[in-house]
């Protein structure tokens, strides 16, 4: 029998019974839209939401460590300097290895003021982070793609100050220019780290106190006033939150001189020196979850507003005194360094309550106020593997070498694993209410056997082989299951959407609420429409076969 | 029935020699198990029905009618004994041959009918075609509006055969029977719920047909002017044939 007629007997016979089929569909449709909304939804978890506290092919190592005498002992016998991690980075399905450290140093910061009105003081702690593990995250984020494109389609704008352009746009050469701060992360910012010797300097030669790298732009020099005159009292004036040098008036507060660039400031060696260097802000990187805690936990004490949106933030400057510290003794006066830095971008990979700073500004500081064996040791590794596939592998090598994976990995991985479980438990169910599903498309496909029992012996009369009654049947399961595949799959989607939407709108003021919760594979729907067509067909199979068993002679002599 | 205008090409039909009995039975007999016991309902019948005779087959209830009908309708092959349809022996087929056989060398017609509710009348008598014809929709529609033309019925075509009558109907049928062309007509009671006026409406069809298109008809029924208008009259008396006589 050709396939078209076929098809027109099968589309007949299904509009004659259309409130069964559609009555059979039901569960069907119910089933895929189950498996493709579970599917998007653990997926989505996944990507969207673990994936961004610590993406899935990234793990944090530390050294073994071991609670004795109420603290942590690292057991580790080797020390965790770069031959290690080297040695990590060998590990099959380990892409590439990059070493992190903490601050050994004591910093304070203090800034916020354009946002909330008053300065906040706090202690600091720094991770030193390679760039290269932070660069993309810090792109998706701030969606640097979506700035590019729409930047590339507004009309170009003069202005003369920054005030005269948009949110997001800096003036530059009387032109309104986008700002993609996270072009701002990288390994070598344009500033000056200060430097005894050349072994103070982890790239490039100490010159006249500086490290200068051969790679690195020229600088500028500058000064602050000269009425400071040596020997300032350095100190930050609470009133105003400038860094602020004594000045011979008195009573008064002399900000540093501001010959640099827009984007630079003058920053000095130590408190006590006049002359600096035009140099660019360190570039830090918070933690998300910062902007939540702040919110939930410490905005309504301190009397300010809620910070409504991490955008805000972007390019905020604040000051670092580096070597000084509220709690505990300070670095020696002509170690210490007063810095700004500017916030470039967000990243779950810096730590909750401090900075990421990139990897080489950490290592100069702690070898600056901690002594050079400071900064050759790592606290962490950050891994990347080929595969997540390669993890429990990678995991088990690196147990052999004497690490453990960091409290942040081990978190992730415990929420992959939650995540994983109740997806597959979420599945597990979905393929439930399909088995259902097909137990209804037997049940009403027997029934319908049943009652065209005559129409198919009258077939089978006319010349109908037994193959060809099968399909008939199998054929109208197949189009139930099609069209209820369809339908399901376009169910789910729509249901995601509107739960993303209810979400965008319920959660507009929390922070770190992902942009949806639902990441649909391109596979998916095709796999439910699969999957509905095989559980229709399975369901259908037993009355196809009873109606190719259909006796005509019988039932046509029945009366 | 008017003469037929230049005719559609003929099904190809496997021609059964002028030597070929259209039915051929040699002690045939059908037995059914029910309920544990054994029912005989031929018993050693022999049979020769000649190509484009009209036969009828008549008896009262249980007397073996329709299963002697199943059987030359080839829609039953559990016999013993033998039975040849135009030469052919029905038990060495498998399904799929034996479902083509009925398809090209049998047409049927029922007594309740037996349309598709859910086809037009056109897509009723387009039907056989459908399961393994090389005919082009074209020349099956071309047919079926043909013979449904010859029917009386030819304004019919696409409406659902429910709004008829029963002569109508019967028609219908009928013209689903013929549409491949078939050379044996099995008809069980095909007056049997037609009112005087149609049945005698389809006997005179029934004659027609044997002349246009060199049929045999096999007709079983309870109706005295049906088997009077057949070459030769069969009376079946449980299971066994009692007579088997010409009408004059």
């Amino acid at each position: 029998m050709k396939l078209r007629r076929l098809l027109g007997l099968i589309a007949g016979n299904l509009i004659a019974s259309r409130v069964r089929a559609l009555l059979a569909m039901v569960g069907i449709v119910v089933g895929t839209a189950l498996l493709v909304f579970f599917l998007g939804l653990g997926q989505g978890l996944r990507e969207r939401v673990l994936n961004r506290i610590f993406p899935v092919n990234q793990l944090e190592i530390e050294p073994q460590a071991v609670q004795l005498f109420g603290t942590q002992q690292v057991i580790g016998l080797a020390p965790l300097d770069e031959a290690r991690v080297k040695q990590v980075a060998a590990i099959p399905g380990v892409v590439r290895a990059f070493g992190k450290q903490k601050s050994s140093f004591p910093a304070r910061l203090w800034g916020g003021k354009e946002i909330l009105g008053y300065n906040l003081f706090t202690e600091a702690f720094f991770d030193g982070m390679p760039v290269g593990i932070l660069a993309d995250e810090l792109a998706e984020f701030e969606d640097v793609t979506g700035k590019r494109a729409k930047s590339a389609k507004r009309k170009p704008q003069r202005c003369d100050v920054d005030m005269d352009c948009a949110a997001g746009a800096q003036c530059q050469e009387n032109a309104c220019e986008t700002v993609i701060w996270a072009s701002l992360w990288r390994e070598n910012p344009l500033v000056h780290l200060p430097c005894g010797s050349d072994s103070d300097c982890l790239a490039g030669t100490c010159t006249q106190g500086i490290c200068h790298r051969a790679d690195a732009p020229p600088s500028q020099r500058c000064s602050v006033p000269s009425s400071a005159g040596n020997g300032r009292d350095m100190d930050f004036d609470k009133e105003h939150g400038e860094l602020a040098v004594a000045c011979a008036e008195p009573g008064g507060f002399c900000k540093g001189s501001e010959p640099c660039p827009p984007s630079q400031y003058c920053a000095t060696d130590n408190p006590d020196s006049i002359w600096g260097w035009c140099e660019s802000p360190l570039p830090a990187v918070l933690n998300p979850l910062l902007l939540e805690v702040f919110n939930s936990d410490m905005a309504r004490s301190l009397g300010a507003a809620p910070v409504g949106s991490l955008a805000v933030l972007y390019g905020v400057r604040f000051h670092v005194a580096l070597g000084d510290s509220f709690f505990t003794k300070d670095a020696e006066r002509n170690r210490q360094q007063y810095k700004q830095a500017i916030v470039v971008g967000f990243s779950r990979k810096a730590p909750e309550l401090g900075l990421a700073m990139p990897l080489s500004v950490v290592r100069h500081y702690n070898a600056r106020l901690r002594g050079a064996q400071a900064a050759l040791l790592f606290d962490a590794v950050l891994l990347e593997t080929t595969d997540n596939q390669d993890i429990p592998s990678v995991v088990a090598a690196t147990e052999s070498l004497g690490f453990s994976l960091s409290r942040k990995s081990r978190a992730a991985r415990t929420f992959g694993t939650v995540v994983l479980v109740v997806s597959l438990a979420l599945m597990v169910l979905a393929a439930i209410v399909l088995v259902v599903a097909a137990t209804q498309i037997a049940q009403t496909f027997a029934m319908l056997v049943h009652e065209r029992r005559k129409e198919i012996a009258v077939l089978r009369a006319l010349g109908a082989a037994q193959t060809t009654i099968a399909a008939l049947v199998l054929g109208e399961a197949a189009i139930i299951g099609l069209i209820g595949g369809t339908l399901g799959s376009a169910m789910a989607y729509a249901t995601a959407a509107a739960v993303d939407y209810a979400a965008k709108t319920v959660l507009e003021r929390v922070p770190l609420v992902p942009d949806g919760f639902f990441v649909f594979p391109w596979w998916a729907a095709p796999l439910a429409v699969g999957v509905a067509l095989i559980f229709c067909c399975v369901g259908a199979l037993l009355p196809a076969l009873r109606a190719a068993r259909v006796d005509p002679a019988r039932v046509l002599s029945e009366a | 029935m008017s003469d037929l205008p230049p005719t559609p090409e003929p099904v190809a039909v496997a021609a059964a020699p002028i030597a070929v009995l259209a039915i051929d039975a040699r002690r045939l007999s059908r037995t059914f198990a029910i309920v544990g016991a054994t029912v005989q309902a031929l018993v050693d019948v022999d049979l020769a029905i000649a190509p484009k005779e009209i036969v009828a087959i008549i008896g009262r209830s249980g007397a073996g009618k329709s299963t002697l009908l199943n059987l030359i309708g080839a829609l039953d092959r559990q016999y013993q004994g033998e039975l040849r349809v135009f030469g052919q022996e029905l038990k060495s087929l498998s399904d799929s041959q034996l479902s083509r056989f009925r398809n090209r060398q049998i047409g049927f017609v029922f007594q309740s009918f037996q349309l598709l509710p859910n086809l037009s009348v056109g897509e009723n008598v387009m039907l056989p075609a459908y399961f393994g014809s090389d005919l082009t929709q074209n020349e099956i529609e071309r047919r079926a509006r043909w013979l449904l033309g010859e029917m009386e019925l030819a304004t019919r075509f696409d409406q659902n055969p429910q709004q008829m009558s029963g002569g109508e109907r019967q028609r219908v049928a009928v013209a689903r029977a013929l549409l491949l062309e078939p050379p044996l007509l099995v008809c069980d009671e095909p007056t049997g719920s037609l009112d005087a006026a149609s049945a005698k409406q389809i006997l005179q069809l029934f004659k027609d047909i044997r002349h246009k298109f060199a049929t045999t008809l096999v007709l079983v029924t309870h109706d005295p002017a049906v088997a009077a208008a057949a070459d030769r009259v069969i009376t079946l008396d449980r299971g066994n044939v009692r007579s088997n006589t010409e009408v004059a």
